[in-house]
């Protein structure tokens, strides 16, 4: 699900009546929640979207991405799939994450990989900053232009 | 049956494999570029991935990303719709080497058939009469030359890895063959990536009568008959009908054997298509076989009550054809007028743009399939047509009238159509004698012309 859907589904639940949507998709389900930040249960994968409260608190241990609703305002930009396929966050299955929240990176460094018949293709960041969030889900199906992370630029 | 089938295509024809899918009980898997994130295709089936940006090239051409596609949603079979990669042999054998199943022919009747001097061979060896031309491929302008004087001009250069209506280059003279023989090896190696040309002689005046043929994995191949394709703009078709005005029940059965005794020959399954020239003495020539679904195949559908979609799904699965040869007959007719984006006025030049309104006719004997609606913006990036309107009747001359109404019920607001373009045909003399051949629209085309100089 991409971010102009997601902006267009926390329009829609701002301007109504409805105080909980979700919208379940291949590419990971979004929940949108009125009023104050609600601790989801941790579902694989899901994105919370909080309409009203603006700092993620979500764990970098537990897998769940956060898109907030003011990262359009803010500036950050995403790092994007290029390609179809599975997203590894790490290089082999017991090895440490490439990055994880918090994370300095730089242009052309590598930050995860997207598995495609069979090939491990190492994605590179295209912009130098801190990632603010993992957008993906470890093993989690992704297509062309999903977001995978959500930089802030230097 | 299949547990999943992804449609590697867009528009129109993505829809119509999943309305089969759906009636199948099948569930289905969109493929679409950025450009088509709103389109039809991609709301109706039940999961959806992106493949890339709008360029074609780099979304619904790109086989990783397509194969990818199958293999993160799980589908088990894959059609490909037509155009695209529905022809692309390499494609089809990635797909099985991928355990995902391509509903279509297999790489190496694709690669036979494509060829269309080795086509023009297997044919020949089924008996199957071709247009008379060179015994395969030839290689320098001396021997062109040659060969085209036993033949008699005018004929035609022709790409080898053409067709579709493309490749091709014709020579009334020998001054005309000597020039065009390298520009047309120089065009073809440019086009399809292959130099290799042959020479056929130019049939006059010809019908463009094509077979719809379907063969199983059991060694069943049957025909369901003709389609008359000759109204075509630069040899892309406009209009097509079934049956042919210029196709009686005895020339049918002799085409028709020939059309299966040649599908046989190449060992084919799935559905494709037998494309013959029918010249004004009734005699009738081998000219390419289409290994796919076509554009025009509801034509069929329509007058002989088969889904060529469903029966595709089902041969891959290796289920028998539904149909037994006796049991098929054509019966009303049926024309298809092609709907396309493109200015009449303006010699069909494409336009793009957003569609404010969309009615669609209906009433009896009337099939729309398209994949626009009110709202819906035309993408540049690819092909122009925008729906497919047919009407069936008892007769040809209700088909007639139901088109012209169903035409004039068509409401298109936003982008110029070829609809005024369809309705000049309804009316049109010799459109409506059904005495016409390949030639005749641009020579309508040239008289208009004349007209207007004369003022």
């Amino acid at each position: 699900m991409n971010r102009r859907k997601i902006e267009e589904l926390i329009r829609l639940v701002e301007e109504s009546d409805v105080s909980e949507l979700t919208v379940a998709g291949l590419f990971g389900s979004v929940r949108i929640v009125k009023g104050s930040t609600a601790a989801a249960p941790a579902t694989v994968p899901t994105q919370q979207v909080s309409v009203t409260a603006p700092a993620p608190t979500q764990s970098e241990d537990s897998g769940e991405a956060e898109i907030s609703a003011e990262d359009r305002d803010s500036g950050l930009v995403p790092i994007v799939s290029p390609m179809v396929g599975t997203f590894y966050a790490a290089p082999s299955p017991d090895a440490a994450v490439f990055v994880r929240q918090g994370d300095h990176v730089s242009k052309g460094q590598v930050v995860c990989i997207v598995e495609a018949m069979k090939l491990m293709n190492e994605i590179e960041s295209e912009v130098s900053g801190t990632v603010v969030r993992v957008a993906v889900e470890n093993a989690a199906p992704v297509e062309f232009g999903q977001a995978l992370f959500m930089v802030e630029p230097d | 049956m299949f547990s999943k089938v992804l449609v590697a295509n867009r528009g129109e024809i993505a829809l119509r494999v999943m309305r089969a899918c759906k009636e199948l009980g099948i569930p289905t898997v969109a493929i679409h570029s950025e450009a088509d994130e709103d389109s039809l295709h991609v709301k109706f089936a039940d999961e959806a991935v992106c493949v890339g940006p709008a360029h074609g090239g780099l979304s619904y051409l790109d086989v990783k990303a397509i194969i990818s596609a199958c293999e993160v949603t799980g589908a088990e079979a894959l059609h490909p719709g037509y155009g695209f990669l529905a022809e692309n042999a390499d494609f089809a054998e990635m797909c099985r080497a991928h355990d995902v199943t391509f509903i279509g022919p297999t790489a190496e009747m694709m690669r036979a058939l494509g060829d269309k001097a080795q086509a023009r061979e297997i044919m020949s060896r089924s008996g199957v009469p071709v247009i008379p031309g060179s015994d395969g491929l030839v290689e320098d302008v001396e021997e062109a030359a040659e060969i085209a004087e036993t033949l008699g001009y005018p004929v035609m250069i022709k790409a080898s890895a053409g067709g579709g209506g493309k490749g091709m280059r014709p020579a009334s003279d020998l001054e005309e063959l000597k020039t065009g023989f390298q520009m047309a090896r120089t065009e073809a190696e440019a086009a399809f990536g292959n130099a290799d040309v042959y020479l056929e002689k130019i049939i006059l005046g010809p019908r463009h009568i094509e077979f719809q043929v379907l063969g199983d994995s059991h060694g069943n191949v049957v025909h369901l008959g003709e389609r008359d394709c000759s109204i075509q703009r630069r040899h892309q078709k406009l209009i097509e009908e079934s049956p042919s005005p210029g196709v009686g029940p005895q020339l049918r059965e002799a085409m028709g054997e020939a059309a299966v005794r040649g599908t046989k020959g190449a060992g084919y399954l799935s559905a494709g298509t037998v494309e013959f020239l029918l010249d004004s003495g009734g005699n009738f020539y081998f000219m390419e076989m289409n290994t796919r679904i076509q554009v025009e195949h509801p034509v069929t559908e329509l007058v002989t009550g088969v889904d060529l979609v469903k029966e595709q799904i089902g041969i891959a699965a290796g289920e028998r054809i539904q149909v037994e040869q006796d049991k098929l007959g054509l019966r009303g007719h049926a024309i298809e007028c092609r709907i396309n984006a493109e200015d009449p006025e303006r010699d069909f030049a494409p336009c793009p743009g957003t569609v404010t309104e969309f009615y669609v006719p209906g009433g009896p004997g009337i099939r729309v399939d398209t994949h626009v609606y009110s709202g819906y913006v035309i993408p540049p990036h690819y092909d122009s047509m925008i729906a497919k309107l047919l009407a069936y009747g008892n007769t040809r001359e209700e088909a007639i009238s139901r088109m012209r109404r169903a035409l004039e019920e068509f409401v298109i607001v936003g982008v110029a159509t070829t609809i005024p373009f369809h309705s000049a045909m309804m009316d049109d003399p010799e459109f409506v004698s059904g005495r016409f051949d390949t030639g005749s629209l641009e020579r309508k085309k040239k008289a208009r012309e004349e007209l207007v100089g004369a003022v």
